[in-house]
Order: C-alpha cells, then structure tokens, then sequence
C-alpha cells in the first residue's frame, strides 16, 4: 500500500515537471522565433526607420504608411477600389508610399511577402503588388501559393530576371517578415488593411471602400 | 441532500475538472499555431502597452495549455481551479471594458481576434461563457478532490 501510494506520488510529480517543461520549452521559443533581427536580408527598398516596411519614393511627403496581408480579403478589396488611384500617385512621386506585407495569416502569407520583397528589388513591387491582390486564392492558406505559383505571377508581370526567381525559391526574405511583424505591432496595427497618412490612420467606416473619400483624405495631406 | 453531494461531488470535479481543462487546451492549442495573431489579438483590446500585449499574446496560450493539461490529468487542482478562474476572470474584465469602450473587436479566444465588424461581436455571449467556465474554476479550488486524479 505504502509502495503503490509513493509510485502514485512520483507519477504525479512526473506528469508536474512535464507539463512545466513543455509551457517553458514553448514559451522560450515562441519568443525566440518571433524575433526581429537587424541582421536579417531586407530588400534594398527597405528602410528599417520606415518598420521596415518597402519604401517607394524615400524623398517625397506626405507619407503614406499601408500595411496588409496578401491573404486578406479586405485588402484586395482595398487595392482594387484605391489601388490604382495609390498606383498613380506613387508613379508621379506625389507622397512617400511604405508598403509593410504582415503575415499573420499564415504560411502563404510570408511566401507571398518574400515574393513581393524579392519584386521589390526587381523594381516591379508596385505591378506585383496589384497582381498578387488579383491572384488572391480564395480561402486562407489552402495551398495555391506556392514558390513556382508566385514566380509565375512574377512573370505574368514581366519579372522574368533569375535573380527574382532564386529570390523566390530561396525564401531570401522570409526572416524580414519578422521585423514586419514586430514593427507593425510596436506600431499597433491590429488589422489589416490599415493606411497611415504622415502617422494618422483613415476612417474605417469610409475612406477605405470610397475612392472620392480616399482622395480627399490623400488631399488633404497635400497630394494633388 | 448533504450524503447526495458527497456521492457526486468527486464525479462533479472530474466533469469540471474535464470541460475547464479541456476548453483551455483547446483555446491554447488553436492560438499557437499562429502567435502573431494571439499577440494582435491582445493588442486589439487596447488594454495593455504594447510591449506587454505582445508577450502576453506569446506566453498566453502556452499557461493555458499548461492549465488545462494538468486539470485533465487531475494534477494541482487546487491550484490550477484557482489559476483557471483567475484567467477567466481577467478575460471577463478584458471583455467587458472592450465592450463599454465601444471596441469592435473579436475576443480571439480561440485563434482569430483583432477588429471585427460592429455587428459581428459576441461580447455577451463570450461573457456568459467565461463566467461559467469562472465558477467551475472555483468550485474546483472548493472541491479539488475527484474522480481519476493523479492527485490523492
């Protein structure tokens, strides 16, 4: 009885450290592979004062801060309404644009950033960033966004160089995303999308579905 | 009456001991996979600094895991009834003030979380549902001994 009864102790005691093991053990590296890193590749575009976020036209003002998820509904919705009046703006250097791809969505999330970063260093990050939103699988993470997949949407934008496509297949900026992440939620952003115009957020109940009140909002930043 | 509870009170803490462990493990187990949408989904209750949200949206679901794993197996019921009610707890507080401050927010208790739609919050169902998960916790630090424990 005595013997059964100190087994039953030890058991119990066993499953205790057990348990605390594995609560530490996930802690610890959940905090560790969720880390930024300076020293991780970035894109040239990138500029880590921006959050790392892709940079196009590093000189002009006002600034524009967009931050999405390739996976995320809303935000092809967005690029679609204001996408291309962005595009225009971005073309005719009429504000700083900074691009930060969040990946909390998922895996295809971080292969469809990486494959935006690797377009960024093609200088084609605007034309795949609009045809990434257009290829947006329906569904999240359902296995249609692969390397070759996203190469392919590369090419159909006339990125054809092999430097994007070992880019690609090398998941070169995969880590970056990290720094997305850590910087987008020291920055606060707690869904996707999210526009910044010189640090103020637009009007979620209008300016994001309304192309005239998205100009105006840009206007009255002194984009003209 | 009093000969009755005595009868059922160990089966009464292997049913608590059961469904409150096993909805945190399943809470735990969904927001893992995904730790950037756990921490975002702290930071949307704009409750605490972000630094703090951030790490609390790492750690979380690894304490839950953690409690309910041990409340299955019936190890530190004590202990982890009380811990158990505490988190509910903090999570009904969380709630309630995303609520009164007007908040649209998803409680991410199970993986999700972040800004929702005005009219697709739950808060007082997810309310209900923590308050009575509040008092298995409870009842658990009461009555800690039960059915197939590893505790004796």
């Amino acid at each position: 009885m005595a013997t059964s009864s100190s087994g039953d102790k030890g058991t119990r005691n066993l499953v205790i450290v057990m348990v605390a093991f594995i609560v530490t053990v996930g802690v610890i590296f959940s905090i560790i592979s969720n880390r930024a890193d300076s020293n991780f590749d970035i894109p040239a575009a990138v500029s880590a004062s921006d959050g790392y976020g892709i940079v196009l036209n590093p000189e002009a003002t006002p600034k524009i801060d967009v931050y999405v998820d390739y996976q995320c509904p809303a935000c092809r919705q967005f690029e679609l309404i204001n996408g291309g009046y962005l595009n225009e703006v971005i073309a005719q250097k009429k504000a700083k644009v900074v691009f930060h791809p969040m990946t909390f969505i998922g895996p295809e999330s971080i292969l469809a950033a990486n494959a935006a970063a690797c377009s960024a260093d093609e200088n084609k990050f605007v034309d795949m960033n609009l045809a990434l939103f257009q290829n947006q699988p329906a569904g999240e993470n359902t296995g249609k966004w692969s390397n070759a997949s996203l190469i392919a949407i590369g090419n159909s934008v006339g990125i054809t160089a092999n430097s994007f496509k070992q880019c690609i297949n090398d998941g070169k900026y995969v880590k970056w995303t990290r720094n997305i992440t850590v910087e987008s939620g020291k920055a606060n952003v707690n869904s996707t999308p999210t526009v910044l115009v010189n640090g103020k957020p637009l009007d979620r109940n209008t300016e994001y579905g309304d192309p005239s009140k998205f100009r105006e909002a840009l206007a009255a930043a002194g984009v003209n | 009456m009093r000969n009755k509870f005595t009868i059922a009170q160990p089966w009464l803490t292997l049913l608590a001991r059961l469904i409150l462990g096993g909805v945190l493990i399943a809470a735990g187990a969904l927001k893992v996979g995904n730790l950037q949408k756990s921490a975002m989904a702290v930071r949307a209750y704009e409750l605490l600094p972000v630094w703090m949200a951030n790490l609390f949206g790492y750690v979380l679901p690894w304490i839950e895991i953690g409690i309910g794993l041990l409340l299955v197996l019936g190890a530190l019921v004590k202990i982890n009834g009380l811990l158990g009610a505490l988190i509910m707890l903090a999570f009904i507080i969380a709630i309630a003030q995303a609520w009164a401050r007007g908040l649209s927010i998803d409680c991410g208790c199970f993986g999700d979380g972040g800004a929702v739609d005005p009219e697709d919050t739950k808060y007082l169902s997810t309310i209900i549902r923590d308050i009575g998960l509040l008092g298995l916790g409870v009842f658990l630090y009461f009555y800690p001994k039960g059915r197939f424990a590893l505790d004796k």
